[in-house]
């Protein structure tokens, strides 16, 4: 369905090969100041403000539009660099749109130098605290000793110092948790140029059974990105053995690395 | 060549898809006439996660609402 409005992918450097894939889509290219911006003809029926704030609220709509925006942009990325925008925006009139990016035209530029060959990956580690749970004696000196301590005493002081051991463990979990979370952060930090540490999503809202401990993501090197996922490969196999899961996507628009500035 | 993690799996799931589109990416204010830089996505996607999450809990628990809810549900797992 075609409309007035004008939504925003994203803007490349130059025109996309193979405009057919494209056209198919409805997507369309405009041409301003040395920049494509990626956009589509959308209706008020999705996009007017009023509706947009309304049809977000469906699951389903958002879902479907959020895996369109997405999919565009990684069609365009497939032929080179890309400054992806953020779902949802719209320009009213193609005036509008070409001010834009000649306002901005420095900060476009600066920013295709940061991420030109370059790729954005996502890494999410989950920590199965049930499992570290069961290894705690082996993982934490403090619970081990206190272990030899219950051990050593009578059922009654047992029985209390059994209590304080479970305080001491969910405090130790939470130690190891930030540790192990620390020390991926790191071996995956080393291989990037950049890195952006986000929110930890609760558990409700991943759908797992384990806590996300690190959600992070790196701006890596085209020429690394091999040795990146070769480490994503070896911690998944290492953190098996101690409850953690390694989550590594990519590569994904730079949604994460890019800051536009207006001219000043 | 490596593995395009995003291409190998099937589908990306609702949650990575969410936590970029919604809330990185080029913000822009004064420019754009209808901008949704002031929704609180981040708020409102995990609303919507968390709507989905009960979507699946009704699928499990046999309400099945058959088919209309079945991407979701996937994406989910």
């Amino acid at each position: 369905m075609t409309g007035n409005l004008i939504y925003v992918y994203c803007i490349a450097e130059a025109l996309p090969r193979e405009t057919g894939r494209f056209e198919a889509r409805g997507v369309k290219f405009v041409v301003s100041g040395g920049f494509t911006v990626i956009v589509k003809l959308v209706s008020e029926d999705g996009f007017s403000e009023a509706n947009f704030r309304q049809n977000v609220s469906d699951i389903q709509w958002l879902e479907k539009n959020a895996r369109e925006h997405i999919e565009v942009i990684l069609m365009v990325m497939e032929q080179g660099a890309v400054i992806p925008f953020k779902f949802g925006t719209i320009y009213q009139t193609e005036a509008s749109l070409k001010q834009f990016v000649a306002d901005y035209s420095a900060s476009l530029a600066e920013n295709f130098l940061n991420i030109r060959g370059k790729e954005e990956w996502s890494v999410k580690i989950y920590c199965d605290r049930k499992a570290l749970n069961e290894k705690i004696d082996e993982l934490s000196a403090e619970a081990a000793a206190m272990e030899v301590q219950i051990r050593a005493s009578s059922p009654g002081k047992a029985f209390l110092l059994g209590r304080k051991k479970n305080e001491l463990i969910e405090n130790e979990i939470d130690r190891l948790c930030k540790r192990y979370g620390h020390e991926y952060f790191v071996e995956f930090k080393n291989l990037s140029e950049s890195t952006k540490i986000s929110n930890l999503i609760p558990k409700e809202f991943t759908g797992r059974e384990d806590t996300m401990i690190l959600n992070a993501t790196f701006l890596v090197d085209k020429s690394r990105v091999a040795g990146f996922c070769s480490v994503a490969d070896a911690l998944r196999s290492k953190g098996r053995n101690t409850g953690i899961s390694v989550e590594a996507t990519g590569p994904w628009p730079p949604f994460s690395f890019i800051s536009i500035k207006e001219k000043q | 060549m490596y593995d395009n993690e995003i291409d190998r799996s099937k589908e990306i799931t609702i949650l990575e898809l969410l936590d970029r589109v919604l809330n990185k990416g080029v913000i822009i204010t004064g420019d754009v006439v209808i901008s949704v830089a002031d929704v609180d996505l981040v708020y409102l996607g995990l609303k919507l996660m968390l709507s989905s999450v009960e979507t699946m809990e009704q699928l499990k628990s046999g309400q099945s609402i058959a088919g209309k809810n079945k991407q979701v549900n996937q994406a989910m797992q």
